[in-house]
């Protein structure tokens, strides 16, 4: 019921990669895509890191194709204001009745969002589906990300996989006994679920502070961070693939930096 | 309401980061003074982002059958105050951007404003005022929530309207914005309100010790909900 994508990142076909390079084609990939001013550049992002996931990292394709459908709900609404608000060049189609037409620019400028959405959410995928959440807080505690902070996000990530196990047993309990069945009692249903899920959150949060006491907690978590060497060859593929998607966003328009 | 990856153009996104980052930095330092004082406050925090980011995985029934993710981020500030709630929300966001895939890394400035600072400091200055006014408990948590709740839909607005004036001007495209969202948004942001002033009541009657050692309720109050509860 509660996939989520950080069960693959533990078990993908990129587990043992380096953390680095993955987050340096990750995030290069999103910036690249982002500042592209035409749609071919973050396009080709999408199309190479959907090849990726599904090649190298061996993500099952129905997974896959179900995660892309996430963003379209949103994407639809705003490209769909975005289209009607912008205007300029010719009118392709107009609105009988309403004030509302459809022109080449706003046609041009929705067709760049959507490539530029598909191209970040692909690259996102491709973090979040092959780098596990542990192995990004080592990296952050190298670039001194102050520690309250790592520690803070460390414990919510934690809570956040026994919690989501408490909300579902109390929700599945509460379909069985009809509780979903009218809207009214939807409402109220969902209010005690909140209500007792935040109870027995501080509960355990309270437990988890003697825990750590009695393991003499001092105000700092350690864990062991491990580092993997990364190849050449990796590097140079990464470095030859973000190379040639600079070169596609400099060939279609220039690289809009500001 | 969370704006994907992608969507914000240079030079927005940068624009976001750098107005959400002195938030950030105080409620850093506020974290970092309250756990030096209370070493028991880091996993309350922690327990408290979690559950934020599991209400925020649920999905709310809604009024016309579209399903929409409460926000959640009202209650860490009403408990714990907004700057703290700001850091909270970060971490909350990261954590959607990449488990979820709601919201993106560039736009997590963006998101982090609406969400994580905006939403929470109007549900903050609603509860203040109204627990001071005097005014009912659980009405001020509906209001604090709700609003929270439009406020943070009133943002996203914005910071879409900026970004894409389109030839209507910045009036026009938010206008467009806040149409097109309020349909989801609405009826949200009531549900939230409700489903938060629940959980206010089920803490007040199972666990009031939280709510007075946190000073957000003086005790009298307390039993006095208590004593119209039962």
């Amino acid at each position: 019921m509660y996939e989520v994508l950080e069960d693959f990142a533990q078990e993908n076909g990129l587990r043992q990669t380096s953390t680095s390079l993955k987050l340096l084609i990750g995030l290069s990939s999103i910036l690249l895509s982002v500042s592209s001013p035409a749609p071919v550049a973050p396009l080709l992002v999408a199309a190479s890191m959907s090849t990726v996931i599904l090649a190298l990292a061996r993500i099952p394709v129905r997974f896959y194709a179900r995660l892309l459908l996430i963003p379209v709900s949103f994407a639809v609404m705003s490209i769909a204001v975005v289209l009607f608000i912008t205007a300029g060049g010719a009118v392709l189609l107009e609105v009988p009745g309403l004030p509302l037409a459809i022109t080449a620019d706003g046609v041009n400028l929705a067709v760049l969002l959507l490539a530029r959405v598909f191209g970040g959410m692909c690259s996102l995928y491709f973090i979040a589906l092959t780098t596990p959440m542990t192995e990004v807080f080592d990296i952050l505690r190298r670039l001194r990300v102050p520690t309250v902070f790592i520690d803070l996000a460390m414990l919510t990530y934690r809570f956040i996989f026994i919690l989501i196990e408490e909300a579902g047993q109390i929700y599945r309990s509460q379909v069985m006994r009809l509780g979903y069945g009218r809207f009214r009692e939807s409402v109220q249903s969902f209010g005690m679920l909140s209500g007792a899920l935040f109870l027995r959150t501080w509960e355990s949060g309270e437990a988890l502070v003697l825990a750590m006491d009695a393991r003499c907690y001092d105000g700092r978590l350690c864990i062991p961070g491990d580092t993997r060497p990364v190849s050449c060859f990796a590097l140079a593929a990464a470095l030859l693939y973000i190379g040639v998607v600079f070169g596609a966003s400099l060939c279609t328009g220039g690289l809009v930096l500001v | 309401m969370h704006i994907m990856e992608g969507f914000l153009p240079s030079p927005w996104w940068q624009v976001w980061f750098l107005v959400s980052l002195p938030f950030i930095v105080i409620g850093l330092y506020q974290v970092n003074k309250l756990v030096q004082e209370k070493r028991e406050a880091l996993p309350l925090l922690a327990v408290a982002g979690a559950f934020v980011f599991v209400l925020s995985s649920l999905k709310l029934p809604s009024f016309n059958g579209s399903c929409s993710h409460p926000t959640g981020t009202g209650l860490g500030a009403v408990l714990f105050g907004p700057c703290i709630a700001a850091v909270l929300g970060l971490i909350v966001l990261v954590f959607q951007a990449v488990f979820l895939a709601h919201g993106g890394i560039t736009t997590l400035g963006a998101n982090v404003f609406s969400m994580g600072i905006a939403g929470p400091a109007v549900a903050y200055l609603i509860y203040k005022v109204g627990i001071r006014a005097g005014a009912n408990t659980y009405a001020t948590v509906f209001c604090a929530a709700a609003l929270a709740d439009l406020a943070t839909y009133v943002v996203t607005s914005v910071q879409l309207a900026l970004a894409f004036p389109g030839t209507a001007g910045f009036l026009g495209a938010f206008s467009a914005f806040a149409a097109i969202f309020a349909v989801t948004q609405v009826p949200l942001a009531i549900v939230e309100g409700a489903v938060i002033a629940l959980v206010f009541k089920y803490i007040v009657q199972l666990k009031p010790e939280i709510l007075t050692r946190l000073n957000l309720l003086p005790e009298s109050t307390i039993r006095k909900l208590q004593e119209a509860a039962a």
